[in-house]
């Protein structure tokens, strides 16, 4: 926020030294104390959790390792992110870059099947009536449930891993396109009516881009539920990626990796929602 | 005739039964008529709308168009609606646009863009053209939408409460534009216009239906306005005639309000047509 706002008026101020006093006076300054608050906040908010952490630390008389130890391993994995010492040491670059692979195809696929049938839901009530009854089943159904169905149709444990992925993924996105496509106002129907648009212009021209928003939306929760099962699916599914990083490092007895690795996925998760929130902000548009 | 509606009900399934909105109407319209179907709210004057548009389907009767009967929405009938309906992510030379491109199928791109230009310019929006609807005014958006209706030549225009929304000066202006457009078109082009406001009606019509209150609503009168075109404002409401019908009409929708007096009517929509 402030490197952002603060180029403009830089450039600016050194073009035109006569508007630079106002400049810095009013926006720029304000930007600056709005970011510095809010960092400020943040700053807290992470200096209660490291005190109650190593609070905690001490209590358990370091079984649970404390801020110090952990960060310092954080910071040997964050050093050497792309090493490859063979099949079991790989770099924790190498580990997210996998498992971040998997999410995307799952998410993919699953939106590909979502969108389709979200708006197939939404726009006729018969395949809402059809379909709603099997989404209201399936959705609650635990990732690791479909692990096994995975692994006995593609015999693979990485494949199976995609599928998990793809099959819990799917339902927000397909919820939230149905609810976007079937709310459309009878205001915007009636233009396409009245004008005689065809059926491409109205999906192209008003279907979509009054789901737009819906969809993104949905797509947003798919791709958290995405990277929250990929940590599940790894453990069972061994090989590489950050779960089975987790696993791995809880075997060597190493909780200082568990809980770096914990920082990263959360870290990995939290910029995965900030880049849909941002494509979400970009599609939407006021009445 | 032109445009026949004949015997015309309307009615709509709803949970309690069979709701019937108007029944018995019969009208006759000349080809390059201005008609203004004016009345109390939920007396269908919009529904008589959708039913020459083609966005109902009649229960009983006909509307028919050369002889033709109505099945469905047509290019040959442009609409304006009551609340613009613009689509609010495409541009305002989009909005036009698009309905042009969906309407006019026998038309080349090169000609559907001079078709959108002329129409653009001819509302006076042609500096406004890249905005997106929620960045122009009622009034524009207002303009946008006539254009819209206009640009895909239609032989009728049927036109919604267009100026409902908009304030008083405005709505001065766009009853100038659209006679504009009206006598640009040699005054061929036929209009039907659902108002609730007596004046606008005389100044823009040739004739004046008055609804009956609904449900069940029906033609309660036809008042012929034989002001002399063009008209301008400020001399028509000096006109004896003008004062005649103008009485006619207040006597004709205020006897209404007190008869239904009780609970029907809030103070709110006597106020409108006062």
């Amino acid at each position: 926020m402030t490197t952002q706002t603060s180029s403009p008026a830089l450039e600016l101020a050194s073009s035109s030294p006569s508007i630079r006093s106002t400049l810095l006076d009013s926006a720029f300054l304000k930007n600056l104390a709005g970011s510095v608050q809010s960092s400020a906040y943040t700053i807290g908010g992470f200096a209660i959790l490291l005190v109650m952490w190593y609070g905690i630390s001490k209590l358990t008389a370091d079984a649970l390792p404390g801020p110090v130890t952990t960060l310092s391993v954080l910071w040997d994995m964050l050093r050497d992110p792309f090493y490859d010492y063979g099949p079991n040491d790989k770099g924790i670059a190498l580990q997210l870059i996998s498992s971040l692979g998997k999410v995307f195809l799952g998410f993919a696929l699953g939106s590909l099947l979502a969108i389709p049938v979200g708006i197939l839901m939404g726009a006729n009530p018969f395949f809402n009536k059809l379909f709603y009854p099997i989404v209201q089943i399936l959705k609650p159904v635990s990732p690791l449930a479909w692990f096994p169905i995975g692994l006995a149709v593609f015999q693979s444990a990485g494949t199976a891993t995609i599928f998990i992925i793809f099959i819990t993924s799917l339902w927000s996105t397909l919820i939230n396109t149905a609810f976007g496509v079937g709310s459309i106002p009878a205001d915007h129907k009636n233009v396409a009516k009245a004008f005689g648009f065809s059926t491409w212009k109205y999906i192209t021209k008003i279907l979509i881009p009054y789901s737009l928003p819906h969809i993104i939306t949905g797509l947003r929760l798919s791709i958290s539920v995405a990277w929250l099962v990929i940590v599940a699916g790894e453990m069972l599914s061994g090989g590489l990626g950050i779960g089975f990083f987790v696993w791995d490092s809880w075997n060597a007895l190493s909780l200082e990796k568990v809980i770096a690795a914990i920082l990263i996925i959360g870290t990995v998760g939290l910029l995965l929602d900030k880049l849909f929130s941002l494509i979400e902000k970009r599609v939407s548009y006021a009445n | 005739m032109y445009l026949e509606i004949n015997d015309l009900e309307i009615a709509f399934a709803t949970p309690k039964g069979k709701f019937v909105a108007v029944k018995n109407v019969n009208l006759e319209i000349e080809k390059g008529e201005i008609i203004s179907i004016i009345g109390h709210s939920g007396c269908g004057k919009s529904t008589i709308m959708n039913a020459i548009g083609g966005m109902l389907t009649p229960t009983n009767g006909s509307v028919t168009i050369n002889k033709v009967p109505v099945k469905g929405p047509g290019p040959d009938r442009g609409i304006v609606f009551q609340n613009y309906s613009l689509l609010p992510w495409l541009s305002v030379y989009q909005n036009i646009y698009e309905a042009v491109d969906a309407a006019l199928t026998d038309k080349t791109k090169e000609e559907k863009k001079a078709i959108v230009e002329k129409y653009i310019n001819m509302v006076g929006l042609s500096a406004h053209r890249e905005k997106l609807p929620r960045q122009i005014s009622g009034g524009m958006k207002q303009r946008v939408a006539i254009a819209r209706a206009f640009a895909i030549n239609p032989d009728i225009l049927l036109l919604d409460e267009p100026f409902g929304a908009l304030d008083a000066l405005t709505k001065g202006s766009m009853h100038l534009e659209l006679l504009k457009l009206w006598n640009l078109e040699n005054q061929s082009k036929t209009i039907v216009m659902v108002t609730h406001d007596i004046e606008e009606a005389l100044f823009l019509s040739d004739r004046i239906v008055v609804m009956s209150n609904g449900p069940a609503a029906t033609i309660r009168e036809i008042e012929d306005v034989h002001l002399p075109r063009p008209r301008n404002k400020k001399d028509i409401v000096g006109m004896p005639e003008y004062k005649t019908i103008r009485e006619r009409l207040l006597s004709l929708l205020m006897d209404k309000v007190e008869i239904d007096d009780t609970d029907f009517y809030k103070g709110k929509k006597v106020a409108a047509v006062a």
